[in-house]
């Protein structure tokens, strides 16, 4: 047994002996595998809050025509933030970025919350192509709109305006691919289009569904190609300290909404095409490095028009269906200082026109306002008011909410700079 | 109908667009240099003469860490030639979108047209370790390099090799240009480093540690900034620990960005004079281009 031993030892010792490099300090000089160099940027950002609402049950409420829930399928139109009173954990946002190599640069967003994570975006750009052109293709936020293509942490208010919570449930997040084409002219002029799977459930979707078995009707079958085609268009003109930012943007797509059809209790579905168009304008004044006030106004229009399709537990329907809807918001920002903001947006759901004909309910107004303290670029805290008249409970009834949210919101690591 | 009208007026539009492009890149012989501060456009000016387009994106008037980016920003690098950067991160947190949204092969980092100019001089205080809680930290150094007038020639040569390369037909011109320019710049320095000599020793605050080059080169002490921490507003605390230094403080520098009621508030409490200066080409009337840049500076302080 100790002969053994002594065999093990020896062995080892001689085979450490030409295994390990004569002096330490060659070991600690070489790393001939290492990679660290090339880690991407890496950011974490934390979003928490402590939220209160005047109208406890407010998450079940609805927005008639525009937002509303069912309960028994489980289905929330809204995945919002700051949904429970007390604190919420809103988010943790993990973000890369790197150029790959000469040719692509490529990003991806992990959105992780207390159910799970997903990614947000992951999508490559290209850096070489001629002419002006650029071509993104992945997942991602699509361009459209003023504000469609903003990270939480980076929008003005704690929530999103409700024109695009109505018509994208918050945002339209899509796989697909994206060109755009700068034009040669002395002043700023994008033009881009996109295609886009179409998975978003407030306005298109891509899974067919298929009616009770006493329906007449043959199952939609669900979308087979890319669903939604978008186009927009940005100019700006600046004079020294004042700037000016339009945008327009059009959408359509094939919409496949079904709300429980073949459940009993009021269970509905809709098939058809749907246009959105909208415009926007931000008109900003720099007073300084540190100051300056922002106007930004948004009008986005809603055209659908297909089958709708409802079933009452024994009998399934079909009519024909139309429906003008838009929204829009106008918000003033003023940042005081180097470390303070303070902000009012006036919300508005405005037009609800179903077969032809006015809604009862179609103004459904929110007053927002807000003021931040910003320690650094790094850390925010924010203090927002909002009334929200816009909301009604399942016996018809207006509801007013509200609500205080405190938000707080803090990154880490390399995150990259925004754009205007 | 109205669409129709619409769409023809469109197609026109993007017609009467893909001409003058086409009528640009044809006929535009002129090198478009884009600069992201007015030092380096006033330097570039120096070699390339008038064979160049030359347009700055900060204003001269911004703190040049916080320049608000526009889209106007954007359709200038979309037809740059050459884009020509200080580096070491002062841009950071403004330029990296621009550049992307661009949507030109030829600026973006890695390819000629790119020009990185922190990469040529020797860095100053060049953290050891690097950590937010030290405030708005550069891990590179001290990006403000172009403050010490000696650094300026190695910038220039930096801008002549590069615009050699971009535009080899103009060789000989800007050879002619660089060397003129050259010997003006070692006249100047001469009448600038025997002005300062009389500063020497000197002790000095400032708001950010903006000046530090021009302190080191010419042997001033920066004794503290106003700012805690880089990035940092100033708190009542810490002018209240500037107090205990400012018996040994001589001239408080002020730049023309940041708020001036901390430097005045010490100022007229210890009798000190501020002497408000130039960071940056038009950041005062008087720093018209690159030479009066460091006339004014240099001025201020040893008068």
């Amino acid at each position: 047994m100790k002969n053994l031993q002594m065999f093990i030892m020896i062995i080892t010792l001689i085979l450490f002996h030409t295994i390990l490099p004569v002096s330490a300090q060659d070991i600690t000089s070489s790393a001939p595998f290492s990679q660290a160099k090339f880690v991407p940027d890496i950011a974490v950002i934390v979003d928490t809050s402590y939220a209160y609402n005047s109208q406890k049950d407010f998450i079940k409420f609805e927005r008639p025509g525009f937002i509303h829930q069912h309960e028994e399928t489980g289905e929330h139109h809204e995945h919002g933030f700051n949904q429970d009173n007390g604190f919420n954990f809103n988010y943790a946002e993990i973000s890369f970025y790197s150029p790959v190599d000469p040719y692509f640069d490529l990003f991806a967003v992990v959105h992780a919350g207390t159910e799970g994570a997903e990614i947000e975006e992951a999508y490559f750009t290209t850096l070489q192509l001629p002419f002006g052109l650029k071509i993104k293709a992945g997942k991602f936020l699509s361009a459209i709109g003023r504000i469609n293509d903003r990270h939480a942490h980076y929008w003005d208010f704690s929530d999103l305006p409700l024109v695009y919570q109505a018509f994208f449930g918050s945002q339209l997040n899509e796989i697909g691919a994206q060109i755009n084409w700068l034009a040669p002219l002395p002043f700023y002029f994008l033009i881009g289009a996109e295609i886009l799977k179409g998975q978003n459930e407030a306005s298109f979707g891509t899974e067919g569904f298929e009616f009770a078995s006493t329906a007449p009707y043959s199952p939609i079958e669900d979308a087979q190609y890319p669903n939604v085609y978008t186009t927009y268009i940005k100019t700006s003109f600046d004079t020294g300290k004042l700037t000016l930012l339009l945008g327009t943007s059009g959408i359509y797509g094939k919409s496949r909404i079904n709300h429980g059809i073949t459940n009993t209790n009021g269970g509905h579905a809709f098939y058809g095409s749907t246009y959105i168009a909208g415009a926007d304008i931000t008109l900003r004044y720099d007073l300084n490095s540190y100051q300056y006030i922002a106007l930004q106004s948004e009008y986005i229009y809603r055209y659908k028009d297909g089958d709708l399709y409802k079933y009452n537990g024994t009998n399934t329907t079909k009519d024909d269906f139309t429906a003008r809807q838009s929204g829009l918001y106008s918000q003033l920002i003023v940042k005081t200082g180097k470390l303070t903001r303070a902000g009012f947006r006036y919300d508005l759901l405005a037009q609800n026109e179903i077969n032809e004909s006015d809604e009862a309910k179609s103004y459904l107004p929110r007053y927002t306002a807000m003021v931040e303290y910003n320690p650094t670029e790094f850390s925010r805290f924010r203090l927002q008011y909002s009334y929200d008249k816009s909301l009604y409970d399942e016996s018809g009834s207006n509801k007013v909410n509200h609500q205080i949210i405190l938000q707080c919101n803090l990154s880490i690591g390399a995150h990259g700079a925004h754009s205007f | 109908m109205k669409i129709k009208i619409l769409l023809y007026s469109f197609i026109t539009f993007l017609t009467v667009t893909i001409a003058l492009a086409f009528t640009k890149s044809v006929y535009a012989k002129q090198l478009h240099v884009v600069t992201t501060y007015n030092y380096i456009a006033s330097l570039t000016r120096q070699i390339t003469g008038n064979s160049a387009t030359i347009t700055a994106l900060a204003s001269a008037q911004s703190d040049p860490h916080f320049i608000v980016p526009k889209p106007s920003h954007i359709a200038k690098l979309r037809d740059a030639d050459m884009l020509i950067i200080n580096g070491a991160q002062l841009e950071i947190g403004w330029l990296p979108p621009l550049v992307r949204q661009a949507n030109n092969p030829v600026i973006q980092p890695g390819n000629a047209g790119f020009l990185d100019l922190s990469q040529f001089v020797k860095m100053i205080q060049v953290p050891t370790a690097v950590s937010r809680s030290q405030g708005d930290m550069h891990p590179e150094g001290n990006p403000h390099f172009y403050l010490d007038p000696h650094n300026i020639l190695l910038l220039a040569h930096a801008i002549y090799d590069r615009l050699c390369v971009t535009a080899p037909e103009n060789k000989t011109m800007y050879t002619e240009n660089f060397n003129v320019f050259n010997n003006n710049w070692k006249q100047k320095l001469a009448e600038w480093d025997k002005l300062m000599q009389k500063m020497s020793g000197t002790n000095a605050i400032e708001y950010h540690k903006l000046y530090d080059y021009f302190l080191v080169r010419y042997n001033m002490t920066l004794v503290a900034t106003i700012e805690p921490l880089p990035g940092i507003p100033p708190t009542a605390k810490h002018i209240a620990s500037l107090e205990k230094v400012m018996p040994n403080v001589s001239l408080i520098f002020q730049d023309v960005y940041h708020p001036d009621d901390a430097a005045r508030y010490l100022g007229k409490k210890y009798s000190k004079p501020i002497i408000v200066l130039p960071h940056d080409v038009g950041a005062t009337k008087d720093a018209t281009d690159i030479f009066t840049l460091f006339d004014a500076i240099v001025r201020r302080i040893a008068q």
